[in-house]
């Protein structure tokens, strides 16, 4: 009787060493992921995106003091640049993990939102004032 | 002539921010440093515009934002630091700074 229950002590020690080597087992072959798998179309949409940025500013310096740099004649860089970067942010959400490059998009989003305000106020954010440096730190980044 | 030391400044931000990096200063440290000369240097930007009434209140808070937001996103790139973390620094370290920046530019810049 006394030998029964040693054995049914050692059967169930054992079943519980191979459950938690399992489980070990499992949790070693899983693909755990820290940071999203990198986007291709991310990669070309933000690519073609920091070009759009540059070829306004070099615009805006080539016109400047001229009626072509005024704000009211830019509205188009603006609408298009804010359209593109939901664009790119809805593709970024869609990929898991991937916080950290929407809180960047969302950072370039209301740089735009603010050099639209600035660019509204007379001043002409051209690649050398010092207004649209914060703007190009943050394109170059991607 | 501008008021404010951005070196004197540099210091008192880094050291403030030392904190919420702690457990990735060696890391983030050097990043950290230049981030924060751009906030100077944009802080600097917007005294000399206001001396020379070339800039509003609304304008400097807007620059001083986007600078903010520049170096958010640079330091983001920092791996395994997170949202919450570069909050917190960039928080220290104009927390810091505000009296100074303030009373010198006679508005709540900061």
């Amino acid at each position: 009787m006394k030998n029964k229950e040693h054995r049914l002590k050692f059967v169930s020690f054992i079943l519980c060493i191979i459950s938690l080597l399992y489980v070990l087992s499992i949790i070693g072959c899983a693909n755990i992921r820290l940071i999203a798998d990198y986007d291709e179309q991310i990669d070309t949409s933000i690519t073609s995106f920091q070009r759009k940025v540059e070829a306004f500013l070099t615009y805006l310096e080539r016109n400047a003091g001229k009626d072509e740099a005024k704000y009211e004649n830019n509205t188009k860089f603006y609408d298009e640049a804010m359209v593109d970067l939901s664009a790119i942010r809805v593709r970024a959400a869609a990929n898991p993990k991937n916080e950290i490059t929407i809180k960047q998009i969302d950072l370039l989003y209301e740089n735009i939102s603010n050099l639209e305000k600035l660019h509204k106020w007379v001043f002409l954010p051209n690649r050398y004032s010092q207004y649209a440096q914060p703007l190009i730190q943050l394109v170059q980044l991607f | 002539m501008p008021n404010i030391d951005i070196s004197a400044l540099l210091t008192n931000m880094l050291s403030a921010a030392k904190e919420p990096l702690l457990q990735k200063w060696s890391e983030t440290s050097g990043y950290a440093e230049s981030e924060f000369k751009k906030i100077g240097e944009a802080i600097l930007f917007i005294e000399k515009q206001r001396l020379i009434g070339k800039m509003t209140e609304e304008q400097a808070k807007l620059h001083l934002e986007m600078q903010k937001n520049a170096s958010r996103a640079i330091l983001l790139t920092i791996e395994g630091l997170g949202i919450l973390a570069v909050e917190a620094a960039i928080n220290a370290a104009l927390s810091v700074i505000r009296d100074t920046v303030n009373t010198a530019l006679k508005f709540p810049l900061i």
